[in-house]
């Protein structure tokens, strides 16, 4: 469901520029089990205290303080960076956001994190904007100057062309995963080759 | 396949050489064929390969990284299927997650890198005895390249190989109920022989056949595992090789002490995986082992995955190797040692090829399995088992014909866990392929503490 973007935000450059410019503290290696650094629970309770809502409840930390795997670090990347663009003053001031950034943080981001590495979000001019327009659109705001159809509708065509680059980038590893494993049939017959050694 | 395909570079002497061993009148039953498959342009990169065994510097300094780490994982994460799901690289390498051997066996075809072509692709099963069965991704080169690695290790030993053209360099020695096993030649070692087979004795037309074959070959060395090698010493061989490599399973230091006294030549202790080829040689001095690939780079890692401290004990986590088909990014190998520092070069110290077992004694004492190898120190076993149940009751399995005598057996294990703690002794035919010296029911949460 689109989220309505029924407020003006600010100008979209400023949160691009931004996002351009996240510090190295925000990138580094969220904590996950025992592993990393960044505490994802804590970067996010101070901004959402900084938006003007309360501290983070144990039950909602849970979302950022997954046991251990690999499999959520994209995600919390993702989120360390949008904690990054939302802490810009124009939000803070207005203390009127706490609310739909936790829930944006706490799983509006989790299809894009599926999707594209978290880097892309700083380093494409692309992402950068889709990422700043997603987290616009889930605060109820489209960029300054921009009508609601405006922005509905530049931020539907930017993820089309990323969810199609995926789509691209997963045929193409199949299709080579299903090279290496026909060719793996077609060997199964074959001897294979010398060596001096057994393990 | 031909043998055109098989061998190349076949030489009319390499031919000879074949032949004689193929047509050998007390030659054993060979179940396969099989040959190097090296075209000129293989056999090149096999030589650059020694070329750069012999003039690389090896190691890192403590703390520090390889100097070609950071292009290795740079490949990986834009060329590998798997290692690029990992999302982002990380800016310091600890924080790259780790691989075991359950990924591998998953989806071996995701740790082929996009350039690298198929032709020659090569596969094998390997036994799933210590963990999940797994197929490998190889290439002819890689297993050509284990000729100059096993050399690197027998010249910490003071073992040059000279053979040549019309001699026997290698014989690879099993002892299994079924065996793959063939004769070939070497060109990375001047076309000399190397024979992989079987001393079971089903494998020979005549099981008195085997001492005057061997003997006939006459090879420098052999490799194997401490089975085959049990075995062997019942030969009545006249030959002696230059040196034995065991690899595969732990070797016992008085099976060790008996083979060198008998064939009077080093016993090289190889420790080795299929994932990776030949990691380490272990050292005259017995203690430490020293790593044989340059582009090998070793780390201990504690249950965390954390970085373990020089000199404390973890799990072998290895990343880069030479199989151009399994380039390894932090993969945890189950085996465990610490790594230490001998001048400027990392070594591995106390190394032993499984996750480590503690045992528990009668009194609840923990009990490593370092302690259990040190008392049975002083017996010949080829071959061993020793389980403790969620009782504690202890189960020993020897395998038959082990020159040890149970109550010597039973005197030596006694001070470890006290005498009260219950000790069953069974003698076996067979293991299976490969075995896990130590295992316990005891659960991570009901054994005792670290000593």
């Amino acid at each position: 469901m689109k989220d309505a973007m029924n407020a003006e935000g600010p100008p979209l450059e400023s949160l691009t520029r931004r996002l351009a410019e996240c510090p190295p503290e925000f990138l580094d290696e969220p904590r996950i089990g025992k592993k990393g650094r960044v505490s994802v629970a804590a970067v996010v309770g101070d901004l959402l205290v900084e938006l003007g809502g309360g501290p983070l409840a144990p039950s909602q930390a849970d979302a950022f303080e997954p046991g251990e795997g690999n499999k959520d670090r994209n995600r919390l990347r993702l989120i360390l960076i949008a904690c990054w663009m939302l802490h810009d003053s124009w939000f803070r001031e207005r203390r009127a956001f706490a609310h739909s950034a936790l829930r944006l943080l706490s799983t509006g981001l989790n299809e894009s994190a599926e999707l594209t590495p978290a880097s892309k979000f700083i380093a494409d001019s692309d992402r950068r904007e889709e990422l700043a327009r997603l987290c616009l659109g889930a605060l109820g705001l489209r960029p300054a100057g921009e009508s609601e159809a405006q922005a509905q509708d530049r931020l539907a065509t930017l993820n089309t062309a990323e969810r199609q680059r995926v789509i691209r980038a997963a045929r193409e590893a199949e299709a080579r995963a299903q090279q290496i494993r026909e060719a793996m049939a077609r060997k199964a017959a074959e001897e294979a080759a010398d060596k001096w050694g057994r393990e | 396949m031909t043998d055109s395909d098989r061998f190349p570079l076949l030489t009319d002497e390499g031919r000879r050489l074949l032949r004689r061993l193929r047509e050998h009148p007390r030659a054993p039953k060979y179940t396969a064929q099989c040959g190097n498959r090296l075209t000129a342009d293989y056999l090149r990169r096999v030589r650059a390969f020694e070329s750069e065994l012999r003039a690389s510097p090896r190691g890192w300094p403590p703390g520090a990284l390889p100097h070609w780490l950071d292009d290795f994982v740079e490949m990986c994460f834009r060329d590998v299927p798997f290692y690029r799901r990992y999302g982002d690289r990380p800016l310091q390498f600890a924080d790259l997650p780790t691989t075991t051997r359950a990924d591998l066996s998953r989806e071996i075809w995701s740790f082929v890198p996009d350039s690298q072509p198929l032709d020659d692709l090569i596969w094998y099963a390997t036994s799933g005895a210590t963990g999940h069965p797994l197929t490998i991704l190889s290439h002819p080169v890689a297993g050509a390249c284990y000729t100059p690695l096993l050399k690197l290790a027998l010249t910490r030993h003071k073992v040059e190989l000279t053979s040549g053209a019309g001699q026997v360099a290698c014989i690879l020695v099993g002892w299994q109920k079924r065996a793959y096993t063939y004769p070939s030649i070497t060109p990375q070692q001047n076309d000399a022989g190397h024979i992989k087979l079987n001393l079971h004795p089903d494998d020979w037309r005549r099981p008195d056949d085997r001492a005057p074959f061997l003997d006939d070959c006459n090879p420098e060395i052999y490799t194997g595992d401490p089975i085959a090698f049990a075995e062997l010493l019942q030969l009545p061989l006249r030959s002696r090789p230059r040196a034995l490599i065991s690899t595969a399973m732990m070797l016992l230091p008085e099976l060790r002490r008996r083979l060198e006294s008998h064939f009077g030549c080093p016993v090289v202790d190889v420790y080795s995986m299929n994932e990776t080829g030949p990691v380490a040689v272990r050292d005259p001095d017995m203690e430490t082992w020293t790593l044989l690939q340059p582009g090998l780079f070793v780390e201990i890692l504690d249950s965390d995955g954390n970085p373990c401290p020089i000199g404390r004990r973890g799990e072998v986590t290895l990343t880069g190797g030479f199989n151009p088909f399994l380039p390894l990014l932090r993969y945890r190998t189950n085996d465990f040692a610490a790594l230490d520092y001998r001048g400027d070069q990392p070594v591995l110290i106390g190394l032993e090829g499984r996750r480590p077992v503690l045992f528990r004694s009668a009194d609840g004492h923990a009990i490593s399995t370092l302690d259990v190898t040190a008392a049975l120190k002083p017996f010949a076993l080829p071959q061993f088992a020793l389980h403790q149940f969620a009782d504690g009751a202890l189960h020993l399995r020897l395998r038959n014909g082990a020159a040890a005598d149970d109550s010597q057996l039973r005197a030596a294990l006694t001070p470890l866990f006290g005498v009260t703690q219950t000790l069953t002794i069974e003698h076996v035919d067979s293991f299976g392929d490969k075995t896990l010296n130590y295992t316990t029911d005891l659960s991570p949460t009901t054994q005792p503490p670290n000593p």
